[in-house]
Formats: C-alpha cells, structure tokens, sequence
C-alpha cells in the first residue's frame, strides 16, 4: 500500500483521484489545492507518492516538482496533464516526476502509471481491483 | 491577403477543428452522452455567454480565448457522472459543481489542443469559471467563432475568440 498526498485545485479531480487510488488499494495521507499546501504537507509528512495536476493558478509545475524533490529526492510523482504533448510535461519528466496521466483520469490510468514506478505492487493491485471489480 | 496571414488562417482552423471535434468525443466516448446535432459554425457580432461558461485562453503562436457553456441540465448530468455516488456536503455542491465545468473544459481543449504551425507549445491558462449570463461584442479587430452541441440534457456553446487577422473571412468548417 502506498501513502499518497494528493495535488490538485479543482475539488472534483482531488475527490475523484483519492477514490481511484482507494479502490486500488492505496492510503491517502493527505491533499492539497496549491502548491504551498504540497511544500507544508511534505515537510511534515512522508508520502511515498505524489499526484499533482501540473496546471495550477500562480505555479510553475517544474518548479513545484524541484522544490518537494528538494525536500525529499526520494518522493515519487505522477504529473497529471490534460496536454501531454507539451515541453512542460518533458521539463516535468526532467525535473524528477516518474510519470503522467493524461486526462481524464481513471483508475486504470492510475494502475498503470504506478505500476510503471512500483511494478511490485502492480500484482498486487491487480488482485485487489479485480476483487473490488467483481 | 499576404501569405503569412494565409497561413495563420489556415493554423487557426486546424486549432479550433480537433476541439470541436473533441467535445463531441469526450461527451459520448467518454461520458456516455449523445451529441446528436450540431450547429453550423458561425461568425457572430455579439454572442451571449451562457451563466456556467468556463474560459481558457491559449498562448503561443496562436492566440484564442476559448469558452464552454454549459446549460444547467447538462452540467448538472454531468456533476452526477463524476460523482457517482458520493454524497457531498451542502456547504461543497457549488463548488464541485463549478470545478466540474471547469475541469470538462480543461480536459476537452487541452487534448485536443496542438501546433499545427511549426510545433512550439501552445499554452492553456487555468480554467476560469463566468458566473453570470453576459453578452459580449466584437471588436472591429476581434472575431467571434461560435458552434452549439445539442443533447437530450441541453446544450453546450462553444465560442472562440481571437484577432480579426487570425481567422479566414469565410470559414469552411463544412466537413465536420
């Protein structure tokens, strides 16, 4: 199970993420709708995953990602973008995140991009959302 | 009309043409909902903005305001979609319902948006929600492109916004 803090500024996307990755089996620890809220949030708290809308009002999403990386290399993000063709999602990809979604979310978007990063729990996830499924 | 201009027209076109054709994708692919007419694509001079309209601008080589109106049954069709169902506090349906307008928009034009001129990165802003009903008018030096979707939930308005001197005078959008 992995602890994931949860990054975004639209209400519906932070609700409708944190049930995906619930109904995979995963713990959610935390969200937030800005950036600043990630910084505090990862500075007290040890998420050993990050989901974070790369589009926020007043933030750079290469820097946020420079920044939590800075306060811990080893916290692993997934870049959620609704344009994934662009040179920020290359940048993003540079700056440290492991991955991106390109929307619209859903739980099999996320299965796959965690088990590109933690292949472990791919297995693992599998069974638990072919139970839930089912 | 010089060359240049020419080419901007016809990049205008391939901009606004993967959207439209997005909205109808995203709405029936994605959210079950059937687009079953669409309107000729025409180039008012004023349009009146519906109360849930949501607007994004691009920036780069090509420059658009671009804005979805949804109509309160529709929005509210697809507040249910993406909550399932989760019960949510009186105190958040506004919100929620806001940031699913948003969040459509977001998604719809940010897939289908790309470069058609020379590649660099088109730019979506943040998604801005327009609370009220508004008419807006042209300026001698702006353009208007407006199309309706139409569901059995009601209607949803697309505007495009942009300089006269990106869009063609005639706009053959017929192949849609």
């Amino acid at each position: 199970m992995l602890n994931v803090l949860v990054v975004d500024d639209s209400m519906i996307m932070r609700r409708n993420i944190k049930k995906y990755l619930a109904s995979l089996g995963h713990n959610i620890i935390g969200e937030a709708k800005d950036a600043n809220e990630a910084f505090n949030f990862c500075k007290k708290n040890k998420p050993t995953l990050i989901t974070m809308d790369i589009s926020m009002p007043g933030m750079n999403g290469i820097d946020v990602i420079k920044k939590i990386k800075n306060i811990n290399k080893y916290f692993s993000i997934i870049m959620i973008t609704s344009y994934g063709k662009n040179e920020i999602v290359r940048s993003a990809l540079n700056a440290g995140a492991q991955g991106y979604i390109l929307k619209p979310v859903n739980t099999e978007k996320l299965y796959e991009s965690i088990g590109k990063i933690y292949p472990e729990y791919l297995g693992l996830a599998e069974k638990d959302y072919i139970i839930k499924e089912t | 009309m010089n060359e240049e201009h020419k080419k901007i027209h016809m990049h205008t076109k391939d901009v606004l043409v993967p959207i439209i054709k997005r909205v109808k994708t995203y709405l029936e692919d994605e959210l079950g909902i059937d687009v079953f007419n669409t309107s000729d694509i025409t180039c008012p001079d004023n349009i009146h903005i519906k109360k849930n309209t949501v607007m994004i601008g691009t920036t780069g080589s090509i420059k658009l305001i671009i804005t979805l109106g949804f109509d309160d049954v529709l929005l509210n069709k697809l507040f249910e979609i993406f909550i399932g169902d989760d019960d949510i506090e009186d105190s958040d349906l506004e919100e929620v319902r806001n940031s699913v307008a948003c969040e459509v928009t977001n998604t719809i034009i940010g897939n289908a948006i790309d470069n058609p001129i020379d590649n660099s990165d088109i730019y979506i802003t943040p998604p801005v929600l327009i609370y009220e009903a508004k008419t807006l008018k042209k300026s001698k030096d702006s353009k208007f492109v407006f199309v309706t979707f139409i569901t059995k939930y009601g209607e949803i308005e697309l505007t495009a916004v942009g300089p006269k001197e990106q869009f063609e005078n005639e706009l053959d959008f017929k192949e849609i």
